[in-house]
């Protein structure tokens, strides 16, 4: 994608004009985005009576406080480690069952493809809102609610439909050749997915995993209503929880901000080529 | 969310595959990729059937019956005519109609921003991360952080101290909480989709912008004339994800931000469905009211693609 970015720019008439309004603007805009964050993390970083006595400088005094009593008197370790179980929990399923569907939607001759297909995507349409309550009745008759187990299903659920359509068009790909030349040297099944689909595909599966991972560690709703023990919480459930508690201490609240954030802003600055592709799923067909 | 063009791509999706490979094969081989793709298929497709289809209908059945859970007493349309003529629906679905000012807002400032972005000033791609940003973060992050900024200890009330003006409640008045939801609803969601918008703008023609420069039609000019006709079709698709997200997806804030208050002034209609379900014993008039919204969001979608013309090419 990239390249052909540069292409468009050469192409592209240059006015000759100074670009540096334009430059400015989107510094403006960028600012409006990074400051709000860059004040969260500094307000975490000191003590309540400092951040009261002069909010916009910086700390007169630095402090990890917030982030031990967090961590020590609220459980925010342990629900951080339980989100970081379920997700990737989430992630892995959703991952091994999607490409397996995907690569027979795209390269075996499936009996009512195009219906499975439709179902798929039409299944995509459905608002949160309906699942919520038929879903909740459906774990508590199977005795899901109160475990991960419970929520890791719900979430592979929600994440499959896409997870399959994107890796359907993305093993599209691979050529054919490869695939017969595997199974002429008697590959079977498990070996091409393994050996073939999973490398050639491994630009897919990357953008689809980070993708997932942020949607299951952001999940905030089915976090809420199926862990209702406090002490099993997740990372979203648990950080409302306290923003609801401590409206007076912003220091405290910043610091749970900054610690549910910082997962996927490693995320974003680390594998965000692999975002910026599975966004233009979205529009470019 | 990317809902309708990934509509009208099935097409796409299911009409390539099966071809160009099965003629060449002798039957019991086709046999046995037949029986492979199925079983490779079926454990998505029945999860999915399972936790995603089999719960539309058993929300259905739902709304016909009271219930609170476990036993099931059949209702017929009780649930609906309560929920119709009740009159906190009403104010609910009022609330939520205030909440479609964030459209035109996010839509405005993610158009230029994307125009901004199409100049290809040094650095664009970075800009492009920083601008995506809101949109990796959680719901419960983005709306417990402007809570926080406009809470009585926050940071724009202490802005606002530096000038002698003394703090302001935000969120006990219905007004100031849906503006300032609006605001982190616009500030959440114009990253994303000025990248739509540039995608769009990328896919123009450029040799219809020499034509225009040779003919002497200025930056403005250029972007009245030319920029804005030929993505009217994203600017259609983002209009429309816009207005489905404001009926079905402002739960997350609402419920961190105010939790529906003061009274009923920031509940939205998904919001009440999850009050109703889990702070009345009828989970019944939740579901239907979950219907009446898939209903109507069905029907929103159906008529936007209409008006749009979205399945077409222009």
């Amino acid at each position: 994608m990239a390249d052909e970015d540069d292409v468009v720019i050469s192409k592209r008439i240059s006015s000759g004009r100074a670009h540096w309004p334009i430059f400015a603007a989107l510094v403006f805009v960028a600012a409006t985005i990074i400051y709000p964050l860059y004040f969260v993390i500094l307000t975490s970083l000191r003590p309540n009576a400092d951040y009261l006595q002069s909010p916009f400088g910086l700390p007169g005094e630095w402090t990890f406080d917030n982030y031990l009593r967090l961590i020590e008197d609220y459980g925010i370790g342990q629900a951080f480690l339980n989100s970081l179980i379920v997700s990737t929990a989430s992630v892995a399923i959703i991952l091994v069952l999607a490409s397996v569907a995907g690569y027979a939607l795209a390269k075996l001759p499936v009996p009512g493809t195009k219906l499975i297909t439709a179902t798929f995507v039409s299944v995509m349409l459905i608002p949160g809102p309906v699942l919520i309550i038929p879903i909740y009745v459906m774990l508590a008759r199977l005795d899901l609610v109160s475990t991960y187990a419970g929520v890791v299903l719900v979430y592979v659920a929600t994440g499959l439909p896409f997870a399959t359509f994107f890796l359907t068009l993305s093993f599209r790909g691979i050529p054919d050749e490869v695939i017969e030349a595997a199974r002429i040297d008697g590959a079977g099944f498990i070996r091409i997915m393994w050996s073939i689909v999973r490398p050639m595909g491994s630009s897919g599966l990357a953008t689809l995993a980070v993708l997932q991972f942020l949607g299951a560690w952001n999940e905030l709703i089915f976090a809420y209503i199926l862990i209702p023990k406090e002490s099993m919480r997740l990372l979203t459930p648990q950080l409302a929880t306290i923003g609801e508690r401590f409206l007076t201490d912003q220091p405290l609240v910043s610091a749970g901000l900054f610690i549910t954030a910082s997962v996927p802003l490693i995320l974003l600055a680390f594998a965000s080529k692999y975002i910026m592709q599975g966004l233009q799923v979205g529009v470019s067909r | 969310m990317t809902s309708s063009l990934l509509a009208s791509s099935v097409d796409a999706a299911s009409a390539a595959p099966t071809g160009g490979v099965a003629p060449r094969k002798p039957g019991g081989i086709r046999r046995r990729d037949r029986l492979i793709g199925l079983l490779a298929v079926l454990p998505a497709l029945l999860i999915v059937v399972g936790f995603m289809a089999f719960p539309v209908a058993f929300a259905l059945f739902i709304s016909f019956t009271k219930t609170n859970g476990l036993k099931f007493e059949w209702r017929w349309f009780d649930n609906y005519i309560a929920l119709l003529t009740d009159p906190i629906v009403h104010q609910v679905f009022l609330t939520n109609l205030k909440f479609l000012i964030s459209v035109p807002l996010v839509i405005f400032a993610a158009l230029i921003v994307s125009v901004l972005l199409f100049e290809r000033v040094r650095g664009w791609k970075y800009f492009r991360v920083i601008f995506f940003l809101p949109n990796v973060l959680s719901v419960a992050v983005i709306g417990i952080m402007f809570r926080n900024a406009f809470g009585y200890y926050g940071g724009v009330n202490q802005a606002l101290g530096l000038f002698g003006i003394e703090p302001v409640q935000f969120f006990t008045n219905g007004s100031t909480a849906i503006a300032i939801i609006i605001v982190a609803l616009v500030w959440a969601g114009f990253g994303y989709q000025a990248l739509l918008l540039l995608a769009g703008l990328t896919s123009i023609n450029p040799a219809v912008f020499e034509a225009a420069a040779i003919d002497g039609a200025g930056w403005w000019q250029r972007l009245w004339y030319i920029t804005l006709p030929n993505i009217r079709r994203v600017l259609g698709f983002v209009f429309i994800i816009n207005v489905l997200y404001t009926f079905s997806s402002l739960f997350g804030f609402v419920f961190v931000m105010t939790a529906g208050g003061p009274g009923f002034d920031t509940t939205t209609i998904d919001y009440l469905v999850y009050l109703t379900a889990f702070s009345s014993t009828n989970l019944g008039s939740g579901a239907a009211l979950a219907v009446i919204l898939f209903l109507f969001i069905g029907i929103l979608t159906v008529i936007q693609n209409r008006v749009f013309k979205l399945g077409k090419e222009d």
